[in-house]
């Protein structure tokens, strides 16, 4: 009886040392019911297909998600793997919160990235790369083809042949007169300010008009945010929402495929396609972001997956991200979603962005005039003071005033840190 | 003279009474109106709920078809109850009667101790106890919320159900609250209490605890909400679906890119059930208190 008894606590003892000897890794992220189920799945495969793994998923709301990440960092929680917004990679690095992601990610992958997915997962100062991501992203012209062939607008085949300033405001115009439409364009003003959106989809107007939030290479604001071409930019804009042009943010985010379809133009991200696609048939048309000065812009970059300097099992957590990127059931529902390649193997598997494909020029703006979100530690006062200021104007205030308060908090930010170095020396 | 004052009289009274009517017809059709602005937003998110197509609800919302469903459907209702995995509807209801129960059941037993003690008790220097209480009152939560993770942290709390009770038990409102009511019973009936020789606790437990249901009704209807919709917080302090309330879990309909109103607004329906329950239950003495409270001035 005392053998037995000694055996079964032994026994006991062992199982109990072999449960323990499981490697635990925690993998922080956001996203829609759809992917919160989808990357459970993946983390179920992942742990049948390495069984000394446990994957314990952190699931932070998107509106939160930021409030989140400092909790983690004050309370020294940091997951192994997290999901981050491209823009703020930056500021993540240069706090010290992600390593380099090159040594533990599958050399395939490496391989297969674009361009632009390379971009936005490197860090300006040391040129390492951070974060890899399956998909990339961009925002086109949606239009509506009945209303635009009624007002006789000419239809831009490709990013060369966008619209220019003055093409695109007469077609406003006349839009804004043609019976049917409530308004000209829906610019998304639902999204709020809560989000990246205005950052992210209006930047580039700016930059396409000349100028940019902020100089990027001296790191200053004042002068260049609140410089005559922004000021220029945003007035334009301000001007489509006093003549009653924009879908006001109180209306939501799709007038544009709603109901007797009361917008005629959007200015959408990628991920609008497929709803509106699945409602419009053949009256949708994809193209380019107009050209508003000197050149063509678009935006890029999306949530992306970096390995944090806390985790204490970076090889298994680069196994994860690696196990990920390559699961074929989240390629599927990727795909489904109308996720926007940033991975060729991914690209290829995409027929919506292949060449004729439907919205092959929004992967042509990628090449072509993609400009990513300004890479510096700065960025989250960068974007929190422009969005500010973009509200402020849209609603009637002064442009000129608005920007120049906005670069000026963010150049206070910038010194208050002493230029973040090494970051402003380096570049 | 009389004979023509009498009529006089009769009809400057018919004026009056006619007078007063019009008055209770403009009052009503104030409060009717009133009530409907209140209502509307609750009566928007049941008819949403009960439509099975997300952007119609989007494209509804500006105008009056947001008050009207064509063809109701509960598949909204169905698609939430039937969600498995990390994002379980019914785990977390679950999880947030438990928060709400235990918050409210300790916060109670706290709070009017600690009213009684300020309002009977010999402690000296209560007055200057009353007025920190009433100070930290002024405080708002969101600038200490950091702080309190790293101290919830430090003390091994995070993803338990505890975090997202203990730190709320305690409240200077509610302690504030009973005091207030515990103070405005008679005096006598602390010294009757003392003379037959019963302790402190017991004259609380025994005698103005039963006394002060109103104060414990107000406390636990004004705490149950508080409890029920916190957001932030949970999402600070939990990891996982183990601890985690429903409140939580409805932002996962509010995507990066999309919004699952249906699903939203049936989740919303959901989640507005219990805490409706808590409030007619008790309604009565919530209402009591706040007119005794309003009549003692």
């Amino acid at each position: 009886m005392g053998n037995r008894l000694l055996s079964f606590l032994m026994a006991s003892v062992a199982l109990g040392g072999l449960a323990e000897a499981k490697t635990v890794i925690h993998v922080m992220h956001q996203g829609d019911p759809g992917w919160v189920s989808t990357y459970g799945e993946v983390a179920k495969r992942f742990e049948a297909a390495n069984p000394d793994v446990d994957v314990e998923l952190i699931y932070a709301p998107h509106d939160a998600y930021n409030e989140k990440f400092s909790a983690a960092v004050m309370s020294k929680q940091l997951p192994d793997v997290m999901e981050l917004d491209a823009p703020f990679l930056a500021n993540y690095v240069w706090s010290g919160y992600l390593q380099p992601i090159k040594p533990l990610i599958d050399k395939d992958i490496l391989d297969d990235m674009t361009e632009s997915n390379i971009a936005q997962g490197t860090y300006p100062v040391d040129k390492e790369l951070y974060a890899v991501g399956l998909t990339d992203s961009s925002v086109v012209l949606y239009g509506n083809r009945k209303y635009l062939e009624a007002i006789g607008a000419r239809i831009p085949k490709g990013v060369d042949d966008a619209w220019t300033r003055e093409e695109f405001e007469d077609y406003l115009e006349k839009l804004s007169k043609l019976e049917g439409v409530k308004w000209p364009i829906d610019t998304f003003r639902g999204y709020g300010i809560k989000t990246e959106w205005i950052t992210y989809a209006y930047g580039p107007i700016l930059q396409s008009a000349g100028c940019d939030l902020i100089d990027r290479k001296a790191w200053k604001s004042v002068g260049t945010l609140d410089s005559d071409a922004c000021v220029d930019a945003l007035t334009m804009m301000q001007k489509w929402v006093k003549n009653g042009w924009v879908v006001p943010q109180s209306s939501g985010t799709n007038q544009f495929f709603a109901e007797g379809h009361p917008a005629a133009l959007a200015l959408g991200g990628h991920w609008f396609y497929a709803e509106a696609a699945a409602s419009m048939k053949d009256d949708i048309v994809v193209m380019p972001l107009p050209t508003f000065g000197p050149k063509g812009a678009s935006p890029n970059g999306t949530w992306i997956w970096g390995i944090t300097t806390a985790s204490e099992h970076p090889d298994v957590a680069g196994r994860f991200v690696s196990f990920m990127l390559k699961d074929k059931a989240l390629r599927d529902y990727a795909r489904e979603d109308s996720a926007y390649p940033g991975l060729k193997s991914f690209a290829a598997d995409s027929p919506l962005y292949a060449n004729g494909g439907p919205m092959a020029v929004s992967f042509e703006q990628a090449s072509k005039t993609a400009v990513a979100r300004p890479p510096h530690p700065a960025y989250p006062i960068i974007t929190s003071a422009f969005m500010g200021a973009v509200d402020e104007i849209f609603n009637g205030g002064d442009v000129k005033a608005a920007l120049t308060a906005a670069a000026e908090k963010i150049d206070e930010d910038i010194e208050e840190n002493d230029g973040y170095p090494p970051f402003g020396e380096q570049q | 003279m009389s004979d023509l004052a009498i009529p006089t009289l009769q009809s400057e009274a018919q004026r009056e009474r006619s007078a007063i009517g019009s008055l209770r017809l403009v009052q009503t059709a104030c409060i009717l109106v009133i009530a409907l602005v209140i209502v509307s937003p609750l009566f928007m998110l049941l008819i949403a709920s009960l439509k099975d197509d997300r952007f119609q609800i989007l494209a509804d919302m500006g105008s009056f078809r947001a008050f009207w469903v064509s063809n109701p459907t509960l598949s909204n209702f169905a698609e939430v109850s039937n969600l498995s995995g990390e994002l379980a509807f019914g785990r977390y209801l679950l999880n947030s009667l438990f928060i709400l129960g235990c918050t409210v059941g300790a916060g109670l037993i706290v709070n009017s101790m600690a009213g009684f003690v300020l309002a009977w008790g010999t402690l000296r220097g209560r007055a200057v106890v009353l007025s920190l209480v009433i100070a930290l009152y002024v405080i708002p939560q969101e600038s200490i919320i950091m702080p309190l993770v790293i101290m919830m942290s430090r003390a091994g709390m995070t993803d338990t159900f505890a975090v997202q009770i203990v730190p709320w038990i305690a409240s200077p409102l509610y302690i504030f609250l009973f005091y207030q009511f515990f103070a405005q019973l008679p005096k006598e009936l602390f010294e009757a209490a003392e003379m037959d020789g019963a302790s402190v606790f017991r004259i609380y437990r025994s005698i103005f605890l039963p006394l002060s249901l109103p104060a414990l009704a107000t406390v636990s209807i004004l705490m149950g909400i508080e409890s029920w919709n916190q957001y932030l917080w949970p999402t600070l302090v939990t990891q996982t679906d183990h601890a985690r309330p429903i409140a939580v879990a409805i932002a996962t309909f509010f995507g990066q890119d999309s919004i699952y109103w249906d699903r939203a607004m049936a989740a919303s329906v959901l989640m507005m059930i219990p805490i409706l329950a808590l409030y007619l239950a008790f309604q009565r003495w919530f209402v009591s208190s706040f007119v005794g409270s309003a009549v003692k001035g």
